[in-house]
Formats: structure tokens, sequence, C-alpha cells
């Protein structure tokens, strides 16, 4: 048998399973974002009214927007504490270090659901924070800090933070810690020689760090369910209620093309600009 | 100095990571019904709340759930990466591409656009345990194909070439050269889709049904009521599990090696 014969047979059944249960219904998805819906199930009417009214009424245009800050903004967030931590990781001495590396991924193990119950507790009315501010005498009154866009993308940064950590690290573990020694040794401080040297060269790990964390945030939907409320919709709570409580198939449709846009709208900005910053 | 303040901050970050789990598992023994931190009293009433018939039907369920998953990708993802492996064929990128296609996506676009097919398609009884093992598979094939692609690298496939050109037939040179390559990032691959199934919310909420719910999608509707130390507790059990089986089975398969190698290749 030729070598493609049996790769052929080899992937016949797995291909059949993809394609029947992951190409299709994408397509499918894709076709019945652009129909009429009547009674849940789209029928075979096309129309563009799906995108106009999630495109053009506050509402939906204000969640969309609102899931794309998210995702830029746990993004950073990810990556800017994932940083110091991956570099203390790669970098230390310490014989800890494998706990420590343990300790970091651990939350990885945890559902989201686990991640975020913590945060609700800490911060909701009747919490630890509002409490201990109330009897301090800082507040008179218990701060509203939940439902609130600032707390879910606090609660998903930290719920992404070891994607971060990780990815960092493997871009870290490529870099040659003699690089670092040389350009000190040639009298560049500490700062410069992290700027001017190890940041570039871990770029790849950063942007990777930054684009894993926001295509899972954008995507979430545990997590805005928990700490939002009806004042910050995001496209994953919304495409939620409009599958599951509206019942309107195309509409929700329409909406999960939208995420999927924005994703991949957000990966192609940013390999052009790092093409650019390579030419 | 520098080294100081660097160690200061990575502890703030740990302790940022770290505290929310904590404290769940803090509010969980509270002896009234609020999720109060620091707990007032002691009790383990929401322990014993969290074991009633309510919360471990989903809990049972969600362990099949995650099995079956595990296993039914392992089925799929062996083939799919021996076939990667020859270097060139006509369609190879094709099959690359609907490979790690679900890892791009959404695994709640992947959810809505599975309900919608199983539907129209004249099958919504699948909705339930079928729809979510498929669905799952879809999600976990890309990682699982991944790490066995990387046990199955550490040798060349030229090597199993020579041995069936000195002799052995192609079904031997399987099963003892190339099966046994596998075992380690098969191990691997079954453990990160027997977590992300249990974990999975994102897909669940739209293939599940009443009575065949996991632990994660029973949670939130229970949510819609509001907060419960019970759930608490749930979330700290819910947790043990893939503790357990990393503590259990990590090692074996050396799980640490493919976290790495995964993203870096990636």
């Amino acid at each position: 048998m030729k070598p493609q014969g049996s790769a052929y047979l080899l992937a016949a059944f797995p291909a059949a399973f993809l394609l029947l249960f992951f190409a299709l219904p994408i397509l499918l998805l894709l076709s019945t974002s652009m129909l009429k819906s009547e009674d849940m199930v789209p029928i075979a009417q096309l129309t563009t009214a799906n995108f106009s009214t999630l495109l053009t009424k506050k509402l939906y245009v204000d969640a969309i927007l609102r899931t794309i800050g998210i995702g830029v903004a746990v993004g950073a967030l990810v990556v800017v504490l994932g940083y110091p931590v991956a570099y203390t990781l790669v970098r230390t001495q310490s014989r800890w270090q494998p706990v420590l590396v343990a300790l970091a991924l651990s939350p990885l193990l945890a559902s989201v659901i686990v991640r975020t119950y913590g945060w609700w507790v800490l911060l909701n009315h009747d919490g630890p924070i509002n409490n201990f501010l109330l009897a301090m005498g800082v507040i008179s009154a218990p701060l509203r800090m939940l439902p609130s866009t600032a707390v879910i993308i606090v609660g998903l940064a930290h719920a992404l933070l070891p994607y971060g950590v990780l990815t960092i690290m493997a871009a870290l573990n490529g870099v040659n810690p003699n690089l670092e020694r040389a350009a000190m040794s040639l009298g560049a401080g500490r700062v410069r020689t992290f700027v001017s040297v190890t940041l570039p060269l871990t770029a790849s790990g950063v942007i990777g760090g930054f684009l894993l964390a926001f295509g899972v945030a954008i995507g979430a939907y545990a997590t805005p369910a928990i700490l939002g409320g009806p004042g910050t919709q995001t496209m994953a709570t919304l495409i939620y209620s409009f599958m599951m409580t509206l019942l309107d198939w195309s509409l929700g449709s329409a909406m999960g093309v939208i995420l999927l846009a924005s994703s991949f709208v957000v990966l192609a900005l940013i390999m052009l600009a790092g093409r650019r910053s390579e030419s | 100095m520098s080294r100081k303040i660097l160690w200061s901050v990575v502890a703030l970050i740990y302790a940022f990571m770290l505290a929310p789990i904590l404290i769940t598992a803090a509010v969980s023994f509270n002896a009234v019904e609020r999720s109060y931190f620091p707990p007032r009293g002691f009790s383990l009433h929401w322990w014993s709340m969290a074991m009633t018939p309510q919360w471990t039907g989903p809990f049972l369920f969600s362990l099949k759930l995650a099995a079956l998953s595990a296993v039914a990708t392992a089925v799929l993802g062996l083939p799919l990466a021996l076939a990667l492996r020859w270097p060139s064929f006509r369609g190879r990128g094709t099959l690359q591409a609907l490979t790690l296609g679900p890892l791009v996506l959404p695994s709640l676009v992947t959810g809505i656009a599975l309900l919608q097919f199983l539907t129209l398609a004249g099958v919504g009884n699948w909705i339930g345990l079928p729809a979510l093992v498929i669905g799952h598979v879809v999600i976990c094939l890309p990682f699982m194909v991944r790490t066995l692609s990387i046990s199955l690298d550490s040798i060349p496939i030229n090597a199993e070439i020579a041995a069936a050109s000195l002799g052995a037939s192609r079904l031997r040179v399987l099963i003892e050269v190339t099966l046994p390559l596998a075992r380690s990032g098969g191990g691997a691959g079954m453990i990160f889709a027997f977590i992300s199934s249990f974990d999975d919310v994102n897909l669940a909420l739209f293939v599940a049904r009443p009575g065949q719910t996991p632990l994660t999608v029973q949670i939130m509707q229970f949510l819609e009521y509001g907060f419960s130390p019970t759930l608490a507790a749930l979330s700290i059990i819910s947790l043990l599990v893939p503790l357990a089986l990393v503590a259990l089975f990590g090692r074996l398969v050396g799980i640490g090696n493919f976290i790495y190698q995964d993203h870096g290749h990636a």
C-alpha cells in the first residue's frame, strides 16, 4: 500500500466526524445568520435584518463594543501580570521552582465557575471588602461593585492568567540568558537590558498570550453572567438569551458570526502589526 | 534590591491568583445561609446539602460525560495523528485545518452551531449526553492530536518504514513500534480532554437537557436564583476531581512535558 493510501484510510473516519459535526454545523450557522426566523426555526428567506438589527440598535452595539473592550483589557492584564511571574519562574534557581510552577498553573484545573465565585463573594454588597471599609468608617454605605464591566475584566483576567504565564514561559525558555549577560557586561542596566533584549525576544509569547486571553475572554459566558448584570451584557450573554430565552436562532447565529468575525479581525490586525515591525 | 521588588510583585500576583479559590473554600463552612467571608461559625451543613441527589446527579453525569469524551477523543485522535505523520499527501493541509479549526473558534459558537445542526437534521433527541460527547470531542481533538504528535515525533516515520522494509508487517510495526510511543501523548491528551469536558460551560449550556445536565450548567442555572454556600462546597468538590486526576496520572504520562511543548508549537 502506498503511504498516501494508508493516510487516507486512517483519516477517513475522524475526518468524516469533523466534517459532519464541526464543518457542516458552522456552515449552517453562517447561513442561518442570513435567514429569517419563525418560531425558533430559520425559514428559507434571505435577509440581512439580523445583522442590521445587531449593528444598529444601541443595546447590541454597546454589547459588542463592551465585549471587545473586555477582551483587549483582559489580554493586556494577562500579559502584564503574567510576565513577571513567568520571568521569575524561568530564571529562579530556587528548589521550590516546580512547586511554584504547579501553583501558578493549578487554577487551570478549576472550572471557570469556581474561579469566578470567589470574586462574587469578595465584592458583593455584603462582602468582606465592603464590611471592612464600613467598619473602618471609610465609606458610609456599601459600594456597588457588582455588577460592573470592571469586575468582569478582573474576573476574566484572573481566570485566564495561567495561559499568559504559560505562553510567556515558553518564549522565555527559548531566550539564551547569556544574551542578557552580554548586554549587561556592555553597560546596559537591568531595565535597558529587559526592554531592548529580553522583551523583543519574547514578543511572540506576549502576543500569543494576549491573543489566547482575548479569544477566550470574548467568548466566555460564565464570568459575565455571574459578575455582570442586565447593564453589562456581552456578546456571549446575548447569544445565550437569543438562543435559549427568546428562541430567535437567526439572531443568535448572527451574533455568533459577529463574535467569530471579531476574533478574526483582531488576529489579522496583530499579524499585520507583527509583519510591519519585522520589515 | 530590584530582585526583592520583583519577588514581592510576584507574591502579590500569586495572592491574586489563589485568593478567590481559598475564599470559596472558606465560605463553604459558613454556619449561616450567607456567603460570608470570613465564615461565621463553622458547619458542614452546605457540604451535606451538596451531597443531595439534586447535585450528586449532575456530578455523576459530569464524570460519565468526561470519561466518555476522553475515550472517544482518543479513539478519533489516534488515527488522525497517525495520518498527519505522513509528510505530504493530497489534502493534508485541509485535514490539518479541519483538526485545528475548533481551537480557533470560541466553543460557544461551536455549541450553538451544533444545537442548530442536530435540531434541523432531525436528531434533536441527541441533545443531552450524545450531543455533549460529540461537542466535547470536537473541542478536545486539537489538543489530543497535538500531544499525540509530540510523542509520535520522538522517532521519525522513517524508522517505521525501515522496520517494515526489514520484514515486519504493517500491523506489527503499529503495535510494537508506533503505539507504545503514543502512550504518553495519548494519556496526556485524555487527561486534558477529561478536564476540559468536566469544566466546560460554554458548549454544554446549549446542548444539555433536563436530566442530562452537567454540574457546571446546573450551577449556572441555580445561580439565576441567587448564591448559596452550597455552591461554594460544590465548586471545591468539582475542583478536587481534576486535581486528583492530575495527581494520580499526571506523573505517569509526564504531563508537564506536554504543557510546555504544546504551547511552544502553537
